[in-house]
């Protein structure tokens, strides 16, 4: 609805509308950036609804964001700053206030840095969320480069294509004949945010729609045709396209002779994958792989949205790099309808991370680079890999870590190896929460800092493509409560960085970051349904810029050593990397592990996102929990029958490194040797009666459930972590 | 009224939707309903055998049935179907919770939570200003639901559709 009709409902009943921005696909700060109307009675936030004026969302909201006002008022909110007063894991804590809760992190923190150095600190990162520069910026400020990022999503797709084709090649969604979704989820990744409507704008328009999954989602659903790969094998099905479209010389030979570095070594390394080959390792049948590949190579408009499912698994990097050569040497990059590269805005907030001060010594300090320490910092800065960090609490290798800053994150239930995790809490010297709700691993903290929802703070600017909003606080907060990015800058204040953190004034921190865009927050107050942004115009074929784009590494040499595309990537070779996108199994797999199968005979891997949750959270809202109640495992009807598990069985899912207890949801449309669930689970909804599941064996954490073997469960170069394993799957009963 | 039909309902294209849920939880935050009772109901079908397997999608609230076989079977005459719009109402005074209209409705529309009534979608006509669409409707980003007011042989073939459309599920 518009800003008129959203009045007229409020007066209708006695309420206010308040525009602003959704924050639930990003709890802490804003996520996807969708513009909503906010209602309130008598102070309370009672409902949403989508704005028509925001470019992004154009008046749809989703299921999440219609249930925030059960967010903000959920019995599992933190009510106010706690202290630890028990054992680590008792969960006792004293109740303290906010300033005291910042001056004892603050000595704490000076001390570890005065006895430790400064790269004792690391910052476990969820997500991208609006507050993540304040991460970096604060760990800059202090001195530590161990920005903790996830290793599961997105900068290994951008790592692998920048070092291969100089930029992120976005699809062309609105010009194409045909969309390759590949382990993507158009839908719930974002489902009122422009590439769900892209989706439904190619269908009706006749683009031929392809998915690459091992299970149908209801974008699969609506597609016409399915290649259903098994989980962490799309390098193999990449290879094998590449194979195929060599062999029949499928391939652009004017932009490879002109714009690709390499060709002659990579025909000759692609001859061994063969489409049989690949069949035997991703179970597509052969047909399907040929097929694919020249439907790709010969439709002109042809585009490859690649998504985060291609990021799990030990040959991550090898499965985005070989993608992108394909889309190179058939001749779709930067074209109308193929994988176009956007050129950045103009105008830009002022980035506050502070990255004139990286330097050889901060990239060296890295507890577990994330990315090769030679190829650091990335885009976001210099990073450790989140698993990593804390597993250098155990092994102290190179060195621990002694204090932890969790910000809006859950350590035991969003990255792989809980076993590791929780022994790394039980020792871990100092660990600080800052939450909007309880968390997994609370009863660990030293220090829990309550923040406040977004509906209840008035910063910071939102800046998404096409949109710059000042959000509007909908409610006074409900608690002692400050934000995430107020909890940075007074801790940076008490830590004698106030230079950096603007003496502590959020309304400083906002002011200084629009002035590159020529107007303050009051100013952008003035716009009650924010500013809406035009893109500019799209060209194409700028190979000669992006070719020759200078990469963040220290020195910032270009991505591409020969301002061509990498097919053969030097840059990797020269660290010892391979210089060609290979293959390697999962550390369990039918096909790499085949001496497994008869213990373990299905094939295990999660879901990243759901059309109802955000990674681990808001299993407590009630409207989202009701929509899926329990945590089921989607299991083929053929595999459940075989060992006579009927519909809502609640089954024991074993794999090599734990077990899980879930509900069994019969599933025709999953390949019959696999079995997938959603991550993230282990909260309660106390509204709906539903207890916690337990972190550990016997609850719903698939996290336990992999390999974290370092020579077997990593993609070597981008630190990929696996989830895929092999299971045996039983009916429970009690006793067992 | 409009002048072109007598008939409100909200229509369902499945080849707009994409299953987000949307439409289900702005029914329940916007009609502020009870744990378990849900107006609308979005849910996930399937269609042939893996490999060749498809999923398609349905979101469901009320009809409002040109003859609803809720209020024909109703014993205390609770359920009417209004003159104008053809909105199909409860009287929660006359209602005693007997359910045998959820018994006699084809779609497993009606509803009962804590006070034993029944409970279903109204199309929010006491809810919105005439220039506004249902919260279901309106948060929709495929519109996959839309508001129409046509002829009762129109809502007949509609309501068969959506017959057509359960029945060809597996």
């Amino acid at each position: 609805m518009n800003f008129q009709q959203a009045q007229t409902i409020a007066q209708l009943n006695g309420e206010e509308a308040i525009p602003t921005v959704c924050g639930m696909c990003g709890p802490g700060g804003p996520g996807g950036g969708c513009g909503i109307y906010a209602f309130v009675r008598n102070g309370v936030f009672t409902r949403v609804a989508g704005m028509d004026e925001c470019p992004v969302n154009k008046g749809a909201i989703c299921a999440k964001g219609h249930a925030a006002p059960q967010w903000v008022y959920s019995a599992d909110r933190l009510k106010y700053p706690l202290r630890r007063v028990g054992k680590k894991g008792e969960g006792k804590f004293e109740r303290v206030s906010w300033e005291v809760a910042i001056t004892h992190i603050a000595e704490v923190l000076t001390e570890q840095k005065a006895l430790h150095g400064a790269k004792s600190l690391a910052i476990l990162t969820p997500a991208k969320r609006a507050y993540s520069a304040y991460l970096q910026r604060f760990l800059t400020a202090h001195g530590s480069p161990n920005y903790g990022h996830s290793g599961i999503c997105a900068m290994q797709r951008a790592f692998a294509f920048l070092y291969t084709l100089g930029d992120y090649p976005r699809p062309d969604y609105n010009n194409a004949d045909l969309i390759i979704y590949w382990g993507r989820q158009p839908i719930y990744a974002g489902p009122v945010a422009p590439p769900a409507r892209a989706f439904l704008a190619a269908k009706k328009r006749g683009a031929k729609i392809v998915a690459i999954k091992p299970s149908v989602e209801p974008d699969v659903g609506m597609a016409d045709i399915w290649l259903p790969v098994r989980p962490g094998t799309d390098a193999a099905l990449a290879l094998a396209m590449l194979h195929v479209v060599i062999r029949e010389n499928l391939i652009d030979h004017e932009f490879v002779e002109k714009w690709c570095y390499g060709f002659n070594q990579l025909r000759d390394h692609v001859l061994q994958f063969t489409p049989e080959w690949a069949e035997s390792v991703c179970g597509v049948p052969v047909f399907q792989i040929e097929e694919l590949a020249r439907l790709y190579a010969t439709t002109p408009r042809a585009t490859i949205d690649l998504g985060n499912g291609v990021e799990h698994a030990p040959s991550a990097n090898d499965a985005i790099r070989a993608i992108g050569i394909l889309m190179a040497i058939t001749g779709h990059l930067d074209r109308k309808g193929a994988n176009i590269f956007i050129k950045p805005p103009a105008n830009a907030p002022k980035d506050i991370t502070l990255r004139d001060r990286y330097d050889r010594d901060l990239v060296e300090a890295l507890v577990g680079p994330e990315f090769p320490p030679a190829f650091q910092p990335f885009l976001e800065g210099p990073s450790s890999a989140y698993y990593r960090i804390l597993e250098s609490v155990l092994t102290e290798k190179p060195y621990p870590i002694r204090g932890i800053i969790a910000p809006g994150t859950q350590p035991l239930v969003s990255t792989r190896g809980t076993k590791t995790v929780l022994a790394a809490l039980e020792k871990l010297e100092f660990f600080v929460i800052v939450d909007v709700a309880r968390t997994a691993e609370m009863a660990y903290a030293d220090i829990v800092l309550p923040v406040a929802t977004c509906y209840e703070t008035d910063h910071p600017y939102h800046n998404v493509p096409g949109w710059l909003m000042a959000p509007n606080r909908v409610i006074e907060p409900l608690g002692p409560y400050k934000s995430t990015f107020e909890f940075f800058l007074d801790l940076g204040k008490a830590m004698g960085y106030g230079n950096d953190f603007w003496s502590g004034d959020i309304a400083a921190a906002m002011d200084d970051q629009l002035m590159p865009l020529g107007l303050d927050m009051a100013q952008l107050r003035q716009h009650p349904t924010g500013i809406v942004k035009q893109p500019p115009p799209q060209d194409y074929e700028k190979y000669q810029t992006v070719f020759n784009r200078r990469s963040p590494r220290l020195g910032n040499p270009p991505f591409l050593p020969q301002g061509k595309v990498a097919l053969y990537n030097n840059s990797f070779e020269q660290e010892g990397f391979s210089p060609l996108p290979e293959w390697r199994e999962p550390p369990e797999s039918l096909s790499g592990t085949p001496e497994l199968a008869g213990e373990y005979p299905l094939i295990l891997s999660d879901y990243h996102t759901s059309r109802n949750y955000s990674a681990s959270w808001q299993r407590n809202i009630p409207h989202l929990r009701e929509i899926q109640p329990v945590p089921v495992l989607h299991i083929h009807p053929e595999a459940a029958s075989a060992r006579e598990i009927s519909e809502h069985d609640w089954v024991r899912v074993s794999s090599p490194y734990g077990w899980m207890k879930v509900q069994a949801e019969l599933y025709p449309g999953i390949r019959p040797d696999t079995v997938m669930i959603l991550h993230g689970w282990w909260q309660g909804c106390s509204e709906l009666g539903i207890e916690d599941y337990p972190i550990a064996d016997g609850g719903a954490n698939v996290n336990l459930m992999y390999s974290v073997d370092p020579e077997k469960a990593y993609d070597p170069l981008v630190t990929a972590m696996t989830s895929q394993t092999l299971v045996e799957v039983t009916k429970w009963r009690e006793l067992q | 009224m409009n002048t072109t039909g007598n008939e409100h309902y909200i229509s369902f294209q499945p080849e707009n939707c994409t299953q987000c849920h949307g439409c289900e939880i702005a029914c329940k935050a916007w009609r502020e309903l009870e744990y378990g009772v849900q107006y609308r109901r979005v849910r996930n079908l399937w269609r042939g055998d893996y490999p060749e397997i498809r999923s398609f999608t349905l979101s469901l609230a009320c009809l409002h049935c040109v003859e609803p076989a809720c209020a024909a079977v109703c014993p205390s005459e609770a359920i009417t179907k209004e003159a104008e719009g053809g909105v199909v109402t409860v009287d929660e005074a006359l209602c005693t919770g007997c359910k045998l209209c959820a018994e006699a409705c084809p779609f497993g529309v009606p509803q009962f939570g804590e006070e034993g009534v029944m409970q279903k979608c109204d199309l929010c006509h006491s809810h919105q200003p005439a220039d506004c669409d249902p919260p279901c409707v309106d948060t929709c980003p495929g519109k996959a639901l839309v508001f129409v007011k046509e002829g009762a042989s129109e809502k007949r073939n509609a309501e068969q559709r959506l017959v057509r459309l359960i029945s060809s599920a597996e």
